[in-house]
């Protein structure tokens, strides 16, 4: 890992700049943090049940997941080598997270969604790109519940080897080896500590 | 579970099954106990009732006779077991038939080579080893109750630890014969080891002969073409009959031949996938043209492509002759291996399945027996192909390769292959890893031994069998 900041000066938004359900005035019905409580402690979900059953689907049509959500679960990733969120640099944003089709719209429990989170590294060459993506990955497959397919890209244009680091990212095999690599795991554990 | 397509005109005249319309996919009660855990990958044994599944740092064999734990294999890796792989019978002895090999390989980089010492044959051919080791597994079974685990650890012994690879081992294949054991790893390469234990009751004793390092990028797995078919060996000149296909996240597979001096060397590049390949099956069914077997390849890109082997009608006649006198035929003479033309094998993509995945497409089976072909991936959807077998197999799709189709994501309408059914969620949210074709030995099956039914392993830690009835 290198010790040189890639990039010394990165554009910083404080908190209350970032996005949020609270402010929109959309979601006083629970508040974003018993919600995410759901989310972010699905013990129903994981770890892995006997298949589904059908009170879980019933938490989604109640209260079926939205980009804002996704949003709150990986903007409080620190970044590997600022003291900064995800959020905060601006490497998440809520513009460039998608979710098809809608939670709203599906079938049954099982049925999937995929999530597409487009992340831009603070400059097009960051060479943390790669354990930034895989700290997303990681944190989005701890949560989620197991019907969620995560892909995560770099913003097209926003790094020097999108695809080489698209490919990686996207490779199950090399994600799960990945995380039994003590320094990245290591790595990746300390990003997340900052989340709720 | 989803119709077929329109029938097709003509009934293939080879069986089983006769020219199949739809099958009836049903889920039986999984292998217990549950592994709360991935499951990789879920091998059968080549004739007893065994599956080997890989999962975290071990491997747990189940009895397919039961759907229970057999035997497990713990405390070998220090990383998870991605891979299995039975170890052929050695052939040069025909007292070897007791001991029980299997191999895994890890993300810690080593393959792990292992033996079985319960006393797991009497006769040495399958059925009596069926019997005894039905028995066997009940016994087990009741061992476990008092001390689960300890029982277990005294049954599987770790041989031997095959080092070498610098990264994650994906795959590994046993050649037909056993001797030869290809490993392939994250470090772009495969290896191939050469059994040269003194005898069947020896230590296990392997050598390096080869290390293949053409690919760009991961071998996610090997395979060798299967030799018991006439028309797999001779054919190839100064080669050996022993062919080895490799499938990469550079997007390609290669296929790999031993040359008259013992080099091995890569004498095709299939290209037509746009993502990582997954995985390669060869053709294990002969053929009724007495063609070389076809080899099938899936992809992240969720295709699955068929290729077929450019075979002159002559060989003598073709491109070699016109140079040199014809080096695939003459012997090599006195030219050192260096200055030698290297020989290459046309293969083109002559199909390309119906699509059915969303995702990657992780796994394929395609029966010896039956020719009917399993795949399964991402999506967590099984689906289930067969093939007509009265149109022309083996003319190259249009366009070079099969790249046009597959942009387009159009199958040629000439593509032979139809769904005769699919599952949706069939580990439930789960993606599924794996997907094998397999004997049923089971109370339910109505021909025992011989019936297969599909067993898939997934995120969930779930290995499930599914009956298969063809209609």
């Amino acid at each position: 890992m290198e010790r040189d900041l890639d990039n010394a000066n990165p554009t910083i938004l404080s908190v209350s700049q970032l996005p949020s359900r609270t402010r929109k005035g959309a979601a006083t019905r629970n508040g974003p943090d018993s919600k995410c409580h759901d989310i972010v402690y699905p013990q129903h979900h994981w770890p892995y049940g006997c298949s589904s059953s059908s009170d879980e689907g019933e938490d989604y049509r109640e209260e079926p997941m939205d980009e804002q959500d996704i949003y709150d679960l990986i903007s409080t990733i620190s970044d590997p080598e600022h003291p900064h969120t995800l959020g905060q640099l601006s490497v998440v944003r809520l513009p460039d997270i998608h979710l098809s089709p809608s939670p709203t719209e599906l079938s049954g429990p099982d049925s999937l969604v995929t999530v597409l989170v487009e992340l831009t590294p603070t400059i097009n060459h960051c060479s943390l790109a790669t354990v930034i993506g895989l700290a997303v990955r990681c944190r989005l497959e701890q949560t989620l519940p197991p019907n969620y397919r995560v892909d995560v890209r770099m913003k097209v244009g926003s790094h020097a080897q999108d695809d080489q680091v698209n490919k990686q990212l996207g490779d199950k095999e090399r994600v799960a080896a990945a995380l039994e690599n003590d320094t990245l795991q290591r790595m990746v554990d300390k990003m997340l500590e900052t989340c709720a | 579970m989803d119709t077929a397509p329109p029938p097709a005109a003509i009934v293939p005249a080879n069986s089983p099954p006769p020219n199949p319309q739809t099958v009836t996919i049903t889920r039986l009660p999984p292998f217990q106990p549950d592994l709360y855990t991935r499951a990789w990958s879920s091998v059968p044994h080549p004739t007893l009732p065994l599956l080997a599944t890989a999962h975290a740092k071990s491997v747990t064999v189940f009895s397919l006779a039961t759907f229970t734990k057999h035997s497990a294999l713990t405390g070998g890796h220090a990383r998870s077991v991605r891979t299995a792989a039975w170890q052929p019978p050695r052939s040069n002895n025909s007292n070897n038939s007791k001991r029980l090999g299997l191999v895994t390989g890890s993300f810690d980089a080593t393959a792990g080579m292992w033996s079985y010492d319960g006393d797991s044959s009497g006769s040495g051919d399958g059925d009596g080893n069926e019997v005894v080791l039905e028995r066997e597994v009940k016994m087990d079974r009741d061992d476990e109750q008092d001390s689960d685990g300890e029982e277990e650890e005294k049954d599987w012994e770790f041989n031997l630890v095959l080092e070498g690879h610098e990264n994650e081992v994906k795959s590994l294949a046993f050649s037909p014969g056993g001797a030869y054991l290809a490993t392939s790893s994250r470090d772009k390469t495969v290896w191939i080891w050469e059994d040269v234990s003194a005898g069947p009751e020896d230590e296990d004793e392997w050598e390096t002969v080869a290390v293949l390092s053409e690919h760009d990028g991961d071998v996610k797995a090997v395979a060798w073409c299967p030799s018991h078919l006439p028309n797999a060996a001779g054919k190839r000149g100064n080669y050996s009959s022993d062919v080895l296909a490799s499938a990469s996240y550079d997007n390609t597979v290669r296929i790999w031949r031993e040359d008259a001096d013992g080099e091995w060397v890569c004498v095709a590049v299939l290209e037509g996938h746009e993502g990582t390949v997954w995985g390669v099956q060869w053709e294990g069914r002969e053929r009724k043209n007495g063609k070389f077997p076809r080899l099938m390849t899936f992809s992240a890109d969720g295709t699955i492509k068929v290729w077929s082997l450019r075979e002159e009608e002559e060989e003598q006649d073709g491109d070699g002759a016109q140079q040199e006198g014809n080096p695939f035929r003459s012997g090599f003479g006195g030219i050192p291996s260096t200055m030698r033309r290297s020989i290459r094998e046309d293969w083109d993509c002559t199909a390309v399945l119906p699509k059915v995945h969303s995702r990657d497409v992780y796994s394929v089976s395609w029966s010896a027996d039956t020719g009917l072909v399993a795949s399964t991936g991402s999506d967590g959807v099984v689906a289930v192909y067969a093939e007509d077998e009265s149109a022309p197999a083996d003319a190259p799709m249009p366009s070079p390769g099969a790249e046009g189709a597959a942009k387009d994501g159009i199958v040629a309408p000439k593509s032979n292959w139809r769904v005769l059914g699919t599952v949706s969620n069939a580990h439930g949210p789960y993606e599924i890893n794996h997907i094998t074709w397999c004997k049923r030995f089971d109370p339910g099956a109505e021909l025992k031994g011989k019936e297969e039914m599909l067993v898939t392993t997934g995120d969930d830690g779930v290995v499930r069998p599914w009956q298969v009835r063809i209609s």
